[in-house]
């Protein structure tokens, strides 16, 4: 089933799966979301980065059929969502973001459960929860009540459980969250194969997540869209910026160095990152196609600070995010 | 509907994973018996002494009028503390595993998650009256001749008064955070309709009508005697229709409040 699937994949590489369209979720006065609009081709994976209270889980929600938006229309695999919704939240599998499942059941007695609702044929029942419970590595405890089982194997149930049915798109909301580190290795890994086979999004706030999981990023902030594209591709829309890093070897020329950066024209957001020993390593970003580096080092051997390095940083995709986010905030707030 | 068999299923065999439906199911059973025993020893008390004295003061009390019209309605009784109990659980316990979530992402209608909700407690409610029936066969094995109609409308009256408070405590439930407060505030209001009888019999005119009119038990009473008043049963279903329409209200609010 997995082979038939990814090649049916490869002939849908650039079909839209899901389409969202000026979708807007009010709540009295709170404007969750506010027309945002995206779209998901067949087989990417899509991470879904925003801070807390930003309206992912409202989008995440809407995508699932657990309620309306306000306004604006919703499309998956080519069919408006809220026109139909039992048919279509067949093709949607979800893992929410917090899950107790019943602890009462065990976990072969609860994916039968969920088979049922999701109304998978009688026939093909036995073998299909089989084949889960073998992807999710649930085998060895399938006789288990889910309340026994480790916070580890209950994601792996609730992404089990979200798999059922064979949906062709998997919503994953904070899948890793409150998981130890060999948990989460192993759930990303198998985030990662379900990714081969399906459309994923996934919502996270642990940055180096998506940059190791996901095709496509969509940062969403107070309910609106604020940047979309590859990491690279946000990474190149905000190079109209870069940092540089300054390293010197006299903790005792720390203020002297210090006031030079902020003597510089151009240079922005200036601190100290590190201190250790002798060494004090300092951060500052400069406008593109400015480059300080032959000036800040004249100016400290001029001023005989001993300077050990000096080079031009990457934004990593936490700064980026706290770029765009923060920016957002603020030219929001000045609205 | 389907999906609702499923759900009302799953619901029934919770009730037997915890011991919440073995408590149920044995505490009912024995204060329903001791109230039988109890019932059936002051008939045989009585019939003994009026055969002594005057038959004619004792005309008119059957057996089956005083033994199971009582009986039916002291087991109404013991409903007001047994719907709680059963009904707490159906919303509130989803919520509490936010299993409530992943059943509104499934491919079904709000309408059928809160009839499988009603289903799976009315399954569990009718597999507790069933011994009902064995009372009643064992009193007819004592030798005793009894009159089944009013039993049957006694019965069948017992089911509605069931159905009807277990409506409600569906209702409660699908509003309640915690299976604690949902009990609780079940059992109170319960308690309310339960009063409401005895208000009637103390207000005058209209309002005594009024508040008669309101209270189950008033109708459930007729049932007791054997007497099948179709504006009882009419009541019984729009008690069960109203609270299932305000459920399904409750679960829709998440449209609104997130």
């Amino acid at each position: 089933m997995q082979v038939e699937r990814s090649a049916l994949l490869q002939d849908r590489k650039n079909e839209v799966m899901i389409s969202v369209q000026n979708v807007s979720k009010h709540f009295g006065q709170i404007k969750a979301l506010d027309q945002i609009s995206f779209e998901v081709k067949c087989g990417e994976i899509l991470g879904f980065l925003g801070p807390n209270g930003a309206g992912k889980t409202t989008a995440m929600r809407i995508l699932t059929g657990f309620f309306p938006p306000t306004s604006g229309k919703v499309w998956i695999d080519g069919r408006e969502f809220f026109k139909d919704p039992r048919q279509a939240k067949r093709t949607i599998g979800y893992l929410p973001e917090t899950l107790n499942l019943y602890p009462d059941m065990r976990v072969r007695e609860f994916l039968k459960f969920v088979a049922e609702l999701r109304q998978v044929a009688g026939k093909k029942r036995r073998s299909h929860l089989d084949e889960i419970l073998s992807r999710c590595g649930l085998w060895n405890v399938k006789h288990r009540l889910i309340g026994f089982l480790s916070k580890g194997y209950r994601q792996r149930v609730g992404l089990a459980q979200a798999l059922i049915g064979d949906p062709s798109v998997v919503i994953l909301d904070e899948p890793t969250s409150g998981l130890d580190p060999k948990q989460i290795i192993e759930i990303r890994s198998l985030i990662r194969e379900l990714g081969r086979e399906r459309t994923l999004i996934l919502s996270t706030h642990i940055l180096p997540e998506v940059s190791m999981v996901c095709d496509r990023v969509l940062i969403i902030n107070q309910g609106k869209v604020v940047a979309s594209g590859t990491v690279d591709e946000l990474e190149a829309g905000l190079k109209e910026q870069h940092q540089i890093y300054v390293a010197i070897g006299d903790i005792g020329k720390k203020e002297d160095a210090l006031n030079l950066l902020h003597s510089l024209e151009g240079a922005e957001q200036i601190c100290i990152t590190d201190e250790k020993a002798q060494e004090v390593g300092f951060s500052l970003i400069v406008p593109k196609g400015l480059d300080l580096r032959p000036i800040i080092s004249r100016l400290f051997v001029e001023h005989q600070i001993p300077l050990l390095e000096i080079r031009s940083a990457r934004l990593s995709l936490e700064e980026i995010f706290m770029k765009i986010v923060v920016d957002e905030t603020r030219s929001g707030a000045a609205l | 509907m389907k999906n609702s068999w499923v759900l009302a299923w799953k619901d029934l065999t919770s009730y037997f994973r915890s011991w919440t439906g073995v408590l149920a199911c044995f505490f009912f059973l024995v204060i329903a018996g001791v109230f039988l025993s109890l019932l059936v020893i002051s008939f045989a008390h009585l019939s003994m002494e009026a055969s002594r004295g005057p038959a004619d003061s004792f005309q008119g009390l059957g057996l089956t009028r005083f033994v199971f019209g009582s009986f039916f309605l002291n087991i109404g009784t013991i409903l007001i503390f047994l719907v709680p109990i059963l009904s707490m659980r159906a919303f509130a316990e989803e919520r509490r595993h936010q299993t409530l979530e992943l059943l509104f992402t499934y491919p079904f209608s709000d309408f059928e998650i809160v009839w499988g909700k009603y289903l799976g407690m009315i399954f569990f409610f009718q597999i507790l009256t069933l011994p009902i029936l064995f009372f009643v066969w064992f009193v007819h094995g004592l030798g005793l001749t009894l009159d089944w109609g009013p039993i049957a409308f006694g019965f069948l009256g017992f089911w509605l008064l069931g159905c009807a408070y277990l409506s409600l405590g569906l209702f409660i439930s699908s509003i309640s955070e915690n299976q604690v407060i949902s009990a609780i505030v079940t059992f109170g209001c319960l308690l309310i309709f339960w009063i409401l009888e005895w208000v009637a019999g103390v207000a005058d005119g209209s309002w005594a009508h009024f508040f008669a009119a309101l209270s189950p038990i008033r109708h459930y009473r007729d049932f007791t005697f054997g007497i099948f008043d179709m504006s009882d049963f009419v009541y019984f279903c729009f008690f069960n229709l109203y609270f299932l329409f305000l459920t399904l209200r409750a679960i829709e609010t998440r449209n609104w409040k997130g």
